[in-house]
């Protein structure tokens, strides 16, 4: 019946291995993908997105050379453009109604977005892992303990 | 710019922090709690360094008009700033203190960036979610419904650079 002593070295749980994620702060990741458009080859709804297509598409896929743009037909329905992101998440933004200026500013949101689910920001100003650096305050480590 | 340094009170001991010690009992507190000020430093490199050798640090900075507290890998949403792209990368230069677990250094009003130098990426763009604001005057059938979904820009805060030579 030995008695069990204490390991010799610190025991290592594994679950203090794993990283946290933070992208940017040594390394960026872009995180959106792919970006694929969808359009109607005839439908007028389709027309400033083709438009778009023949005029602007070069130089969007030349300016973001991380990003996959695949163009697809699907006819008889409205134009949409699909963002996929690495957190396989997609957003998914339809196209009809908008003139050229419009799709660009659709498509510029698809490109900076994260692809995080969309949540309300106004109090959440820092997110942070850290612990606080000046430490939490103890009532037995002042000069005069705290007495309640 | 002459730096103001400040430096905490530490009462129970003079630079090494309490961390390494044995917790204490009740009574040996009282018994070593003497008021032994620490000889501030003579200048803002010895102050630098002294914090620098310490684990962890913060940074207290406006970014955008505001003042925030801030530490290495935290993730600030500030409202949206047009004038930068995705991936860029940012040097905060309004750093109007820096500190550790003991001791802080307060710059007049800032510390100068080729001292402390901190920089924080653009993570993304995005917007809040959809608010709907209900506007109605009551007995004069105006009612107003305004969707609205603020924009906001996410910057990811890099490591605490402090340098000691002293700037060219």
């Amino acid at each position: 019946m030995a008695s069990r002593l204490a390991p010799a070295t610190k025991p290592l749980f594994r679950a203090q291995l794993s990283s946290r994620p933070t992208n940017g702060h040594v390394a960026f990741i872009p995180q959106v993908r792919k970006v694929v458009f969808e359009y109607c080859e005839k439908w007028a709804s389709s027309a400033n997105t083709r438009s778009y297509l023949h005029r602007h598409l070069e130089d969007l896929a030349r300016a973001h050379p991380h990003v996959e743009v695949v163009v697809k037909q699907r006819n008889y329905k409205p134009p949409i453009v699909r963002g996929f992101y690495l957190n396989d998440n997609e957003k998914v933004i339809g196209l009809n109604g908008f003139e050229i200026t419009g799709i660009q500013n659709k498509v510029q949101l698809l490109l900076d977005s994260s692809g995080a689910k969309i949540k309300p920001l106004k109090r959440r100003t820092i997110e942070s892992t850290t612990e606080s650096a000046r430490g939490i305050w103890s009532g037995l480590h002042v000069d005069e303990t705290f007495k309640i | 710019m002459a730096l103001a340094a400040l430096f905490r009170r530490a009462p129970l001991l003079l630079i090494v922090p309490d961390v390494a010690h044995p917790p204490l009992a009740l009574r040996q507190c009282a018994a070593r709690a003497v008021h032994t000020q620490a000889d501030a430093p003579a200048n803002a490199t010895n102050a630098l360094a002294l914090i620098r050798a310490q684990p962890s640090k913060y940074v207290i900075a406006s970014v955008a008009g505001r003042k925030y507290l801030l530490t290495p890998r935290d993730l600030l949403t500030v409202p949206r700033l047009n004038d930068v792209r995705v991936g860029d990368v940012l040097s905060l230069q309004q750093i109007h203190e820096i500190g550790s677990r003991e001791y802080t250094l307060r710059g007049n009003p800032d510390i100068p960036s080729d001292r402390v130098a901190v920089q924080a990426t653009v993570v993304e763009h995005t917007k809040g979610k959809m608010e709907e604001i209900f506007k109605k005057k009551r007995r004069k059938g105006y009612e107003r419904t305004i969707k609205h979904k603020q924009t906001y820009t996410r910057l990811r805060i890099g490591p605490i650079d402090i340098n000691l030579d002293r700037s060219s």
